[in-house]
């Protein structure tokens, strides 16, 4: 048995030798921090992928100033801690230039203490608590816009269109619901609109009924959901039984973006209003293309999470073809100079409000119109005039 | 007061559905003695019964009544006689360790589900999902008073099953003494298979007529486990008329409180009425009848 050991510990011992020998030299590496597994999966396996296809065109194309780019996945679970950890295994053990990723706020913010702590530039993907940007911290960068930026688009729409006196919000009692909730309330009292109802709800729920009976007792002009996927159809389908009819519904992003918020709610998601921070039909290089590429190749829809890791690897690829060497700190000088033009839209790191390194994006309107979702808002980039004001009864008939 | 009216609608439509998951599981805890952790989880496998019948064949839902609850007989029977039976030879330190190994085929069934269809969510779209019709100015959706209707059909038939046939006073016997019950010459273990088995179609039922209006992935079992539990301990153990008023009880608690209080302590409520039940009343609601 013994002798069994010994040639057994050999054996891993040489595959670890040889695995160790086997890396090719010439690659630059980074890390790239998603949720693979967990409540996110769904979400860091679309960033995954559009990750994926973006390397494989960047080395196509020549990778590196002829080196190979390397992207290092490792799994956050959708827990700071893991995503933590995670960050120190690239930066110790692998020595990665720089980091990507990062989807969920608490997990980004994590990842962002450590390049800080450890002088790595990190790129932010996803991740849209406006904290991470918000430290001043020069090894942070983020692509996407922060959180409070999300409602900017619905808020010149209510304010120019719809004109609402009376609010209410329904938020799922989450993190993320409640702090969607809070910013729209400020948004609300900023913009002189009365908020008549704020309230949680818990998800998964069978029965939304008594919630939205209060809601239809209030009256409100616009009501306003914070909600993932399936509770986001459920309330839709169940305002529609009690026709219940404020002037537009509105959803917070999340839930009421997704394809299968459309199949699921069906009429009742029709004419619904979400913001949005990307959307395919967007006049930017490459968006279609690179939509119906991501559709053809993996056979599942993908969304702005997705655009938002496609580019988020073309930017870290030009970053490193412009450093002057693949040092960290040459790196971050290089991605301060960033000014180029993705599928997200123009990419440029710039300090705003109390952000540093931050790109400035602007956010969108989409609304369901005959079951497809469409662009309605800012007019500019709309795809179709959206429609309003709403006849619900000619609508759910 | 529409809104009140509105609000114990919903609340009773939705309790008779609770019940008919309650009355599975309170059947056999009467008769085993024990609390089937993985009760939520075989609804949850009669749910993807009905799902796939519907997406696959294109059947309605409500034919599918006909098929996933004697489906889940069978899945319940063979449970009990090849994992928990067996148990009850065995001496060990917890003297009811069928429970744990429910918890075991719960988490079993969950991930086999999970393997098969992966966590994505899932619903079941027909043409009288959402259609509602109106009494007065009170709201009422149809599939939802049909899962009432049948919950309470269900529910008669069961009681008939038990009252007036020889099998169902063999179940009953068993439940209540089963030394006497085997002296008696009933087959015990049979009973108890059979119980099982009944017990996961009744659950199987209320998955089915909860389709239409509801959705499914894996994990939607454990929810459902829970809320039996309590119409089970609401009702007191084993009674079979306290687990439909502990339906209904529930069902309307729940709406209330969400309406006057919170939506976001919709499960609170029915934790704080089973606690309550526990100091107040420990027999539950059986106590306050006869039956």
């Amino acid at each position: 048995m013994k002798k069994y050991c010994g040639i057994a510990l050999g054996l891993t011992l040489a595959i670890f030798l040889l695995g160790a020998c086997e890396r090719p030299p010439e690659s630059a590496k980074v890390g790239i921090i998603l949720p693979g597994t967990g409540e996110k999966a769904k979400f860091g396996e679309i960033e995954k992928k559009s990750f994926e296809m973006a390397l494989e065109e960047i080395n196509a194309a020549g990778g590196i100033n002829g080196k190979k780019l390397e992207f290092l996945y490792e799994d956050d679970t959708g827990r700071p801690d893991v995503a933590r950890a995670a960050a120190e295994k690239l930066l110790t053990k692998e020595g990665v230039v720089m980091l990507g990723g990062g989807y969920g706020s608490s997990e980004t913010f994590a990842i962002a203490g450590v390049a800080q702590q450890d002088r790595v530039p990190f790129l932010v993907s996803t991740g849209s608590d406006n904290k991470i940007t918000e430290r001043k911290w020069d090894y942070v960068f983020r692509l996407n816009q922060p959180v409070s930026d999300y409602s900017k688009a619905l808020e010149s729409f209510l304010t120019d269109i719809v004109k609402p006196q009376k609010v209410a919000i329904l938020y799922e009692n989450t993190n993320f619901g409640s702090s969607g909730s809070k910013t729209f309330q400020e948004t609300c009292e900023r913009l002189k609109f009365q908020v008549v109802m704020n309230e949680g709800y818990q998800s998964g729920g069978v029965d939304f009924k008594p919630l939205l009976v209060k809601v239809k007792q209030a009256n409100p002009d616009v009501v306003y959901m914070v909600s993932y996927l399936m509770d986001a159809s459920l309330i839709m389908k169940q305002s529609m039984e009690l026709q219940l009819s404020p002037k537009v519904f509105v959803g917070g992003g999340a839930g009421f973006t997704l394809p299968e918020f459309g199949q699921n709610a069906g009429k009742a998601g029709e004419l619904v209003y979400s913001a949005t921070l990307w959307y395919q039909t967007l006049p930017y290089p490459g968006a279609k293309e690179y939509y119906e590429k991501f559709i053809q190749k993996y056979k599942m829809d993908t969304e702005y999470h997705g655009a938002e890791g496609y580019s988020s690897a073309y930017v870290i690829a030009d970053a490193l073809k412009r450093a002057k060497t693949l040092s960290p700190e040459d790196v971050r000088e290089s991605l301060t100079g960033t000014d180029l033009m993705t599928v997200f839209g123009p990419v440029k790191f710039v300090a705003y409000e109390k952000m540093t390194n931050q790109n400035k994006l602007p956010t969108y309107l989409v609304q369901w119109i005959n079951g497809k979702l469409e662009m309605v808002w800012p007019k500019e980039t709309a795809t179709k005039p959206y429609v309003y004001p709403i006849d619900w009864e000619k609508v759910w008939k | 007061m529409e809104m009140f009216i509105q609000t114990l609608v919903a609340g009773i439509l939705i309790g008779g559905v609770y019940a008919l998951i309650g009355l599975g599981m309170t059947l056999i805890m009467g008769v085993m003695r024990i609390i089937n952790l993985a009760h939520g989880q075989l609804m949850m496998v009669a749910m993807y019964i009905t799902f796939v019948l519907y997406e696959f064949l294109g059947l309605d839902p409500y034919y599918s009544l006909l098929i996933a609850p004697p489906l889940l007989f069978l899945l319940g029977a063979a449970i009990q006689k090849y994992f928990l039976n067996p148990l009850l030879k065995i001496d060990s330190v917890i003297p009811q360790n069928q429970i744990l190994m429910t918890v075991g085929v719960g988490i079993v069934l969950t991930e086999t589900i999970r393997f098969i269809f992966h966590s994505d969510y899932k619903s079941v779209k027909t043409s009288y999902s959402s259609s509602t019709f109106m009494i007065g100015s009170i709201s009422w959706n149809v599939p939802m008073v049909v899962a009432f209707g049948l919950a309470v059909l269900l529910t008669a038939c069961l009681f008939f099953f038990l009252l007036k046939t020889d099998t169902g006073k063999s179940v009953r016997a068993t439940a209540q003494n089963k030394d006497a019950a085997m002296v008696m010459g009933i087959n015990a273990e049979w009973i108890t298979q059979l119980t099982y088995g009944l017990g996961a179609a009744m659950a199987a039922a209320g998955g089915t007529l909860l389709l239409p209006i509801y959705y499914l992935f894996p994990d939607v079992g454990a929810p459902f486990t829970l809320k039996a539990f309590i119409i089970t301990v609401l009702g007191g153990l084993g009674s079979t008329v306290g687990a439909i008023f502990g339906g209904l009880v529930l069902g309307v608690a729940e709406s209330l409180g969400a309406t006057y209080i919170s939506m976001a302590l919709k499960d609170a409520f029915g934790m704080v009425i089973f606690v309550l039940v526990l100091v107040f009343l420990p027999g539950g609601l059986k106590t306050l009848t006869k039956v």
